[in-house]
């Protein structure tokens, strides 16, 4: 009996799935089946039967390397791309946890990356990609001089970058990113990336003491300590707590007080390896050298530690801990402006409760410069694209000021609109900004905010850059209105004290800001030979390794002992021999800087 | 079940004979190993050129052995590989001593009469078996951080220490403790398999050893036991050509500067050097050499086995 | 039959220690759960321990909007039933007939199959194989490669070998062919291993999800576990990009956390249906009833 029942309740299971599947396979087989070439990656051309029959619908293959999407576009910026150029996007994205690059290497292999081809990095990868002939050239019948208007007139000189670096001098091969105009200075909104922020309301009450060199914030912040031992929740103060999931070739928290002096890991054009260098002299320091600024952290952190100022946990704990840490209440130092956003909620700001920045006299922090000749995260149009001049139309449009504005921003009237020339923000945009989870009216495009935003996940302008059509910056936070609202108590504070508006104004009128200058060069970087790769692989596991170790050192004696166990191993392993090509790339760039 | 047998079944009598009949009946399932598993194996051709994805072989560079040697090239890295392999072996090993403790669960588990709890129990108890090792971590941080973990405040009220101690950052008996976590995570569903055979075992030989007056233990130890036994050892010895196979995920998320040296085994030292993300023909060597370490342990394990029990598992 | 005191002590001693580690294991998922239950904030800072506080739902509701989760579901539940069917007739099937002694070669297609386990080429080729045989987009692509699975073939061989030959051997002589064997005599007899097999395996296809990141682009064959990992992992990419040391321009913080109660709330989410099957195939391998008999 039971047997029977077993049976017929699994027959009629399989029966059911497979109807469904069925139905699934039935929706399926209205895109064309995967043939023989892997080539058809997806463009659907369903005719539609509309006024302009013209224009077919496509689906357009995204593989972003930076996107963290996975599937079709929706929302208000699908509402947009259909409307106009009459578009949908499917996104493919690659990153993986720890899977590396597999992904980018299966799409390789199978001689499709798609159609529109967004890269992290112009590495090895792009190069592979342009020698394989995966990437389609620009200059190719003509394809950006009649469809690139756009980008033939804001973002000249970074077509003639990737054709020189890239493109041999004939061709193109795509666009970088963060273009920006031709002007010398930040290139940062409000606040830069290396930002030694504390909780002002209590260093105003210590009555604001001078700080000279970094070393000199520990007393300040045991100080701060003593005035808030607990979070909000009830939790132990600390001044630092850290992370390890982001370390690359080093400790990243310690790398941050070299880009608090100017220094940073790589010259801007190529990839880091185990030096810092000046953003706007030729200076450069290796890591492990005696007084570099990292050994310098290193020194802080431990001396830190011993004084009580280093949550214990920063060594087995990830980044959303820290987060969370921060969000509580429990840090009283930021290395990075956008950290301690998590604790800058509008309620503690009207207080007066907060994050700013409180500078060393030493310091120069390290900026990033205009660059017009495009980031080396790039735009590019696979070579097996159906509908290439379709493609084209699409990264153009993102080039031009209206497209820009809208794929931030959403489009004109929704989340903002022009009152008297300028842009304002909406009733919408009031509320979606912050929440994001707002719902969007559906001639727009419905669903919220969050969901409809560009899943691309790369900039084609700088957002700092001025917009031609107003005037105003397209970045929303310098909008002309937006600066015009009421500052919070703790901006009020703050800008009485320091004397300037906004952290980078204070950084530029007191002459402590590094300004790395964009270079122009025609040739690609030099790659590192997969042998020497191996050894940094090797000397960044050790590097890292060691460095919490030394932090969490017992003693003086201890520290020394394990300092020197690390720059034994790590130059065992073959530190010197990457420093030495490290240190040969940046003479190169060096010079370019000269003549940029 | 008194068939006559008809005249229709020599149709397939005569034309085959049972011995290809039965390699055919398998044919199809051998062909889809072949085709899954084999065919891809001509990418081991990798490791010997600089291989790039998206350009033809013979396109690229041959290299012979340098992606193998280049593993132990100085004497550095051949300390590192050194230290590796021994954490591998001390984890490795732990795991195929206890490798025996789902089978006493589940001889001990059908000793429980009360139907209800004995299925409570084994379903409960394969919860662990599905939670992610990244979620396992962070209920291990919720313990055992020095802050906030509950097991410092614990011991701290008790007046068993005096200062929070930092457990996940310590060096010592790492081996131990990844142990534990293991068997904590997959006992349950480890036992399933010998529960699973041991509600095969015929309830006649029990009743007959009843009848002879034998007690519990004496049934657990004569007659459970060795009806579990034969499939422990296929599997131990399937564990042991694992050896160096530790896997990636659980050693990841418990890794931390302190303990690093005790908790890297070979897997995961191979992720941290970062080769294997890019450099596509390093990481296929380092695959290689791994499989064939794999197969040759196999073939010892099947040897152990045909001296020890009389019969080779494979 | 009296019990011993020494009976009754290890009785009790069973019960109270298999209760001990039920609760170990019960009490971390436990912690999880009411983590997802219970106010965000609170449970970010830590102070969510024992029991939830604030409870709300928002968290699965949340979960539950993401885009494209009803169609996964409904490809991961048929990769499930029906990659289970195949593996499980498949590897039965072919465990049983490595136990015939007569068969071709069989000692060597046996090593032939299980080496197998201990190999692979890495995924590249593996992928290379699979597009040139289109099953790459291709739904068949979740239930072909796992018909043949090595451990289970392994497993169903060493169960049928320590059945009695007696029984097949007189429906041999009563001129019962392969098949018939197989599904008449010898299934019925190892049912709780292929419920054993049929539960592994049904896992192994809930759980999977790299075979969907490398072979599908389509998303109507996006898998539950596909689509909520790649939700889970928004993070990551900045992450790596940060960690190659190429500079920290335009960092958005909301982009860069993945709140542990939306990463639990999906575990959840995925556990839970299979602790709703489980039961079912539980019967079959906890010992209550006796299944078979055999007679001289």
């Amino acid at each position: 009996m039971k047997k029977k029942t077993r049976k017929s309740l699994i027959v009629l299971l399989s029966a059911v799935m497979l109807l469904s599947m069925l139905a699934a396979c039935s929706s399926k087989n209205n895109d064309p089946q995967p043939t023989t070439t892997a080539n058809n990656a997806g463009t659907t051309p369903e005719v539609e039967v509309t006024e302009e029959p013209k224009r077919e619908e496509i689906t357009i293959d995204v593989f972003s390397m930076l996107s963290n999407f996975s599937g079709e576009q929706t929302g208000w910026f699908a509402h947009v791309l259909k409307e106009k150029f009459n578009v949908k996007l499917n996104i493919i994205a690659s990153n993986l946890e720890g899977g590396g690059d597999i992904k980018f290497q299966s799409m390789m292999a199978s001689g499709d990356l798609g159609d529109l081809v967004v890269f992290g990095d112009t590495d090895s990868k792009y190069l592979d990609a342009i020698a394989a002939g995966m990437l389609l050239d620009w200059n190719k019948d003509g394809l950006v001089e009649t469809y690139g208007k756009n980008m033939l007139q804001y973002a000249p000189k970074a077509l003639e970058k990737n054709q020189a670096q890239f493109g041999g001098g004939t061709s193109i091969y795509g666009i970088g990113n963060e273009v920006g105009p031709e002007s010398d200075g930040p290139s940062e909104a409000q606040e830069l990336n290396y930002h030694p922020n504390l909780r002002w309301d209590l260093y105003e009450q210590l009555g604001r003491p001078e700080i000279n060199t970094m070393e000199d914030y520990l007393p300040v912040l045991k100080d701060m300590q003593e005035l808030q031992p607990k979070s909000d929740s009830g939790k132990p103060t600390y001044a630092f707590s850290m992370w390890a999931d982001w370390d690359g070739n080093m400790m990243m928290n310690t790398k941050a007080w070299a880009g608090m002096h100017g220094y940073e890991e790589g010259d801007g054009f190529n990839p880091g390896g185990f030096t810092l260098v000046s953003a706007d002299s030729e200076d450069v320091q290796g890591i492990l050298d005696e007084d570099s600024y990292y050994m310098r952290g290193l020194r802080l952190y431990f001396d830190a530690n011993q004084m009580g100022l280093v949550d214990p946990d920063s060594i087995t704990q990830n980044f959303d801990e820290a987060v969370n840490k921060m969000r509580d209440g429990q840090l009283l130092f930021s290395w990075f402006s956008w950290f301690d956003d998590a604790y800058n909620t509008p309620e503690r700001l009207a207080e007066g409760k907060g994050f700013h920045l409180v500078p060393f006299n030493e310091e120069r922090s390290f900026s990033n410069g205009f660059n017009p000749y495009g980031g080396n995260r790039v735009w590019s149009i696979g070579s097996k694209a159906e509908h290439p001049e379709r493609v084209m139309e699409v990264i153009d449009w993102l080039y031009s000021p209206e497209g820009n504005m809208t794929a931030n921003y959403g489009p004109e009237g929704m989340a903002w609109e022009l009152k008297d020339g300028k842009p304002v923000l909406t009733a919408l945009g009031e509320e979606a900004f912050p929440s994001n989870k707002t719902p969007i009216p559906a001639e727009f495009g419905g669903g919220v905010w969050d969901d409809g935003r560009n899943q691309i996940n790369n900039t084609t302008f700088k957002s700092t850059m001025i917009n031609p059509d107003n005037g105003d910056p397209y970045d929303q936070s310098l909008w002309t209105s937006t600066l015009a609202k009421n500052p919070t108590k703790l901006e009020e504070n703050w800008r009485a004290a320091m004397g300037a508006s906004t952290a980078v104004e204070w950084f530029v009128k007191n002459n402590k800001i590094a300004v790395q200058k964009a270079i122009y060069t025609g040739q690609p970087y030099v790659e590192m030979s997969d042998d020497l790769k191996q050894k940094q692989g090797q000397v960044a596991s050790v590097i890292k390794e060691y460095s919490w170790k030394l932090i969490y050192a017992n003693d003086e004696a201890q520290f020394n002992k394990l300092k020197e166990e690390m720059i034994n191993k790590a130059k065992g392993l073959g530190y010197d021999d990457v420093v030495e090509f490290n240190k040969e790339q940046h003479k190169v760039v060096f010079e370019l800087r000269k003549s940029s | 079940m008194n068939p006559v047998v008809e005249p229709k079944r020599k149709r397939i009598n005569f034309s085959i004979s049972l011995r290809y009949r039965l390699l055919l009946y398998a044919a199809p399932f051998l062909v889809l190993v072949l085709v899954f598993s084999y065919f891809p194996l001509y990418g081991w051709t990798y490791a010997f050129f600089n291989y790039r994805v998206g350009f033809p072989l013979f396109e690229t560079e041959f290299v012979g052995f340098k992606w193998f040697t280049s593993i132990i090239s100085n004497e550095y890295q051949m300390q590192e590989v050194v230290r590796v392999m021994k954490n591998t072996f001390g984890i490795s090993t732990l795991g195929l001593i206890t490798s025996i403790f789902p089978v006493f669960f589940a001889i001990f588990l059908v000793e429980i009469r009360t139907n209800w709890y004995k299925r409570l129990v084994q379903t409960l108890t394969t919860l662990p078996n599905f939670i992610s090792w990244v979620l396992v971590y962070a209920i291990a941080f919720m313990l055992f951080s020095v802050d906030s973990g509950i097991i410092n405040k614990l011991m701290i009220q008790l007046g068993l220490q005096s200062q929070p101690v930092n457990y996940l950052a310590s060096p010592d008996h790492i081996w131990l403790k990844m142990t534990l976590w293991s068997i904590w995570k997959g006992l349950g569903w480890s036992a399933i398999l010998y529960i699973a055979a041991i509600t095969s075992i015929d309830q006649e030989l029990y009743d007959a050893a009843k009848v002879d007056g034998a007690g519990r233990f004496r049934l657990m130890w004569h007659i459970t036991l060795p009806g579990v036994m034969s499939t422990f050892f296929v599997l131990l010895l399937l564990s042991i050509a694992n050896f160096i196979n530790n896997g990636l995920e659980q050693y990841f998320v418990f890794q931390n500067s302190l303990n690093k040296d005790t908790i890297e085994v070979l897997d995961l030292y191979v992720y941290n050097t970062g080769l294997v993300g890019y450099n596509f023909s390093f990481a296929t060597a380092v695959s290689m050499l791994k499989s064939l370490v794999s197969i040759f342990l196999l073939f010892i394990a099947n040897q152990l086995s045909k001296w020890v029990r009389g019969e080779s598992i494979i | 039959m009296k019990q011993s005191f020494g009976d009754r002590l290890f009785n009790v001693c069973n019960y109270i220690v298999f209760g001990i580690f039920t609760l170990l294991c019960i009490f971390p998922f436990y912690y999880l759960f009411i983590q997802t239950i219970s106010d965000n904030s609170l449970s970010a800072s830590g102070q969510v321990t024992f029991y939830p506080k604030g409870i709300h739902f928002n968290n699965y509701v949340e979960v539950l909007k993401v885009k494209g989760l009803s169609n996964a579901a409904i490809v991961s539940i048929a990769r499930t039933v029906l990659g289970t069917l195949g593996t499980v007739i498949g590897s039965a099937f072919l465990g049983y007939l490595f136990t015939k002694q007569k068969m071709a070669g069989r000692v060597f297609w046996y090593r032939f199959v299980i080496i197998t386990m201990y190999f692979n080429a890495g995924i590249i080729p593996w992928f290379i194989i699979m597009m040139n045989l289109n099953l790459t987009n291709n739904f068949w692509a979740y239930i072909l490669p796992a018909i043949v699975s090595p451990f289970n073939v392994i497993l169903v061989k060493t169960f049928v070998e320590s059945l009695p030959e007696a029984l097949e051997e007189s429906a041999e002589m009563d001129g019962a062919g392969t098949i018939v064997l197989f599904t008449r005599i010898v299934f019925p007899l190892i049912v709780p291993i292929v419920a054993t097999i049929a539960i592994f395996s049904a896992v192994n296809q809930w759980n999977s999800f790299m075979d969907t990141v490398f072979l599908m682009t389509n998303d109507k064959l996006y898998t539950l576990q596909f689509v909520l990992y790649k939700y889970l992992n928004e993070s990551n990419s900045l992450a790596a990009i940060i960690r190659s040391g190429q500079g920290m321009e335009n960092i958005d913080l909301s982009k860069m956390q993945t709140s542990t109660s939306i990463r639990t709330t999906v575990a959840m989410i995925v556990v839970i249906p299979i602790l709703l099957v489980y039961p079912f195939f539980q019967r079959f391998f906890v010992k209550g009833i006796m299944i078979g008999a055999v007679k001289g």
